[in-house]
């Protein structure tokens, strides 16, 4: 059954441009392909193979090719293959087609990535934010947002110093122990 | 007043309003929200409202080393946190060409087995909770703790357990710890019929559960359910068995499946999966004596890991359904990106949205407690 798959994508070859199909094990299969083609791979996929459920839709920032890769995962419940489809898109303006359409859980998939990465998925049924509700800076999971950053520049480290602290930090300690009490100290091990 | 006295002021027929369930709510599984717009007591529309867990673990893990990322995996689902590490490890280990031994493989299936009857047996007493019966829940907690015995045996954790490395997991099984398994299972399989005759026959539950929130087959696999969901609805499915990893094509075991996709249905695959699981751990429990050898392969020194270039997809079954992993690497001492793909992130929003419609006020809980939604993996 698997090998009926693998001509099957062989003879996909002639009809679109740009793919490249690879098994990297028994169920599955890479499959790369170049982004105008990839809603018409994907129907074609489900529609004549089976390949029925999108598992994920994994999104890749290669900041340094200035490119962002989707990554569809689809499973055939029949031939028990899962194809993960690869694809690239400039980084900007960072805007793509749904695949709502043809799979109806990429909506969830399209608006996570939309709200981590900032890529706008044309035809999405809801791109509005989701997990990160009250946020207002740029989308987090992009490899130029560094968190440690954005954390120093918008809040304070505050001092920790209450009224119950205060007389034990003058006889200049935090939390003081009895000496009978500090079970692991090494002066007590000394003794013993 | 007398009610034939009682005059029904008529609202105008548009007369509907909005509320918000959650994010702490005995009706919500961990902390989730929705924004319910209703009628009387109909619901006409659900939104739902993440975001309350998220604490950024994708994006956390792409700092940490691949070793420190085990400490974080577990975390993102809580009551079923196996899978999260085991299908991370498989990642990890593909990436690598790393051969796992024999002896660990069966130790993860039996970590794995057990996480799933804890999972199931918590869920379980949650459903039972929503339609008001208190008992089966307090049942189900308390079975589930002999279980977090055994992993505080096997692993030093009750509830995170950090078991597994790339590699193969981090120790052997104490001694006589094979009969003290056999006995808590023992226990479990002896526990089963007093669930039913307190759930399933119960006619409360019967009558709650029968025909709601039901999913026909059709609407399953277009909406992307998974897991015992799934199987409630009639399609055979399972990861372990169809798309099979570590042990489980060695192992004999049964897929429960039901026909009707509604909240019985889901809830008795789930009992019905228990004691597969438990056949599933006998299994392992006799074959591990016969298994000798190192728990794990050599791996390179893990604070200077550089991990093969490449990418690589590992899906596992956890208790909620089909739990993966896309895990890239650039060859470097850190992940270079990490996706989670948890089940519950089809069913507790999507599904859970079109189900709610219709139903009324009180099954809402009941549908998400069926469907066993997991907030953590929808916020990471």
């Amino acid at each position: 059954m698997t090998n009926e798959l693998t001509t099957w994508l062989d003879t996909l070859l002639a009809e679109l441009e740009g793919i490249r199909v690879r098994r990297t094990s028994r169920r599955r299969l890479r499959v790369d392909v170049a982004s105008d083609a990839l809603p018409a791979l994907l129907e074609l996929l489900r529609g004549r193979a089976s390949f029925v459920h999108l598992s994920a839709i994994s999104c890749v920032d290669w900041i340094d090719a200035g490119q962002f890769e989707l990554v569809y995962h689809c499973w055939s419940y029949e031939i028990q293959s899962l194809v993960s489809v690869h694809t690239r898109i400039p980084r900007e303006p960072g805007v793509y087609i749904s695949v709502y359409d043809i799979y109806r859980p990429a909506a969830f998939f399209e608006r996570d990535i939309h709200e981590m990465f900032g890529v706008w998925f044309e035809g999405s049924p809801d791109l509005s934010r989701f997990i990160l509700t009250e946020w207002d800076g740029p989308p987090p999971m992009r490899k130029d947002f560094d968190s440690e950053a954005w954390v120093n520049q918008h809040f304070d480290w505050q001092d920790y110093h209450p009224d119950w602290l205060k007389d034990l930090e003058t006889r200049g300690g935090g939390i003081a122990v009895p000496p009978d009490e500090q079970r692991f100290s090494r002066r007590n091990v000394d003794e013993t | 007043m007398r009610p034939e006295n009682y005059e029904a002021q008529r609202q105008p027929p548009s007369y509907d309003y909005e509320l918000n369930i959650g994010p702490n709510h005995p009706g919500i599984e961990g902390n989730y929200a929705f924004k319910l717009r209703l009628n009387g007591d109909r619901v006409i529309a659900a939104r739902a409202d993440a975001g309350y867990l998220h604490r950024g673990f994708e994006k956390l893990m792409e700092g940490r080393l691949w070793i420190q990322n085990l400490a974080i995996t577990p975390r993102i689902c809580v009551p079923d946190p196996v899978p999260m590490e085991v299908s991370y490890c498989l990642a990890v280990e593909d990436l690598c060409g790393l051969v796992v031994p024999e002896r660990a493989q069966w130790l993860r299936v039996l970590q794995l087995e057990l996480s799933r009857i804890a999972a199931h047996l918590f869920i379980f007493g949650g459903h039972a909770a929503t339609t008001g019966m208190y008992t089966p829940m307090f049942w189900g907690i308390a079975d589930r703790d002999l279980i977090l015995d055994l992993f505080e045996e096997m692993t030093g954790g009750r509830v995170y357990h950090i078991y597994n490395i790339p590699g193969g997991v981090r120790r052997d099984l104490p001694d006589g710890f094979g009969e003290r398994v056999t006995n808590t299972l023992d226990y479990l399989e002896s526990r089963l019929p007093d669930y039913d005759n307190l759930l399933f026959t119960n006619q409360v539950f019967v009558h709650r559960a029968r025909g709601c929130g039901p999913i026909s087959q059709q609407q399953a696999l277009e909406w992307g359910v998974t897991g015992p969901n799934l199987r409630a609805t009639g399609l055979k499915f399972d990861v372990r068995r169809d798309d099979p990893y570590l042990v489980y094509d060695q192992l004999e075991f049964e897929i429960p499946t039901e026909e009707p996709g509604d909240a019985w249905a889901r809830a008795l695959v789930r009992r019905r999966e228990i004691k597969e699981s438990i056949r599933i751990i006998r299994q392992v429990v006799a074959r591990l004596p016969t298994l000798a050898g190192p728990i794990r392969c050599p791996i390179p020194n893990p604070l200077a890991w550089n991990v093969p270039a490449g990418s690589t997809y590992t899906r596992v079954e956890s208790s909620k359904g089909e739990l993966a992993w896309y895990v890239v690497s650039d060859g470097g001492e850190r992940p270079y990106r990490t996706h989670v793909r948890g089940p519950s992130q089809m069913h507790a929003v999507q599904v859970l949205e079109q189900l709610a419609i219709g139903c009324r006020i009180e099954d809402v809980a009941q549908i998400m407690f069926s469907l066993d939604a997991c907030p953590p993996e929808v916020d990471r």
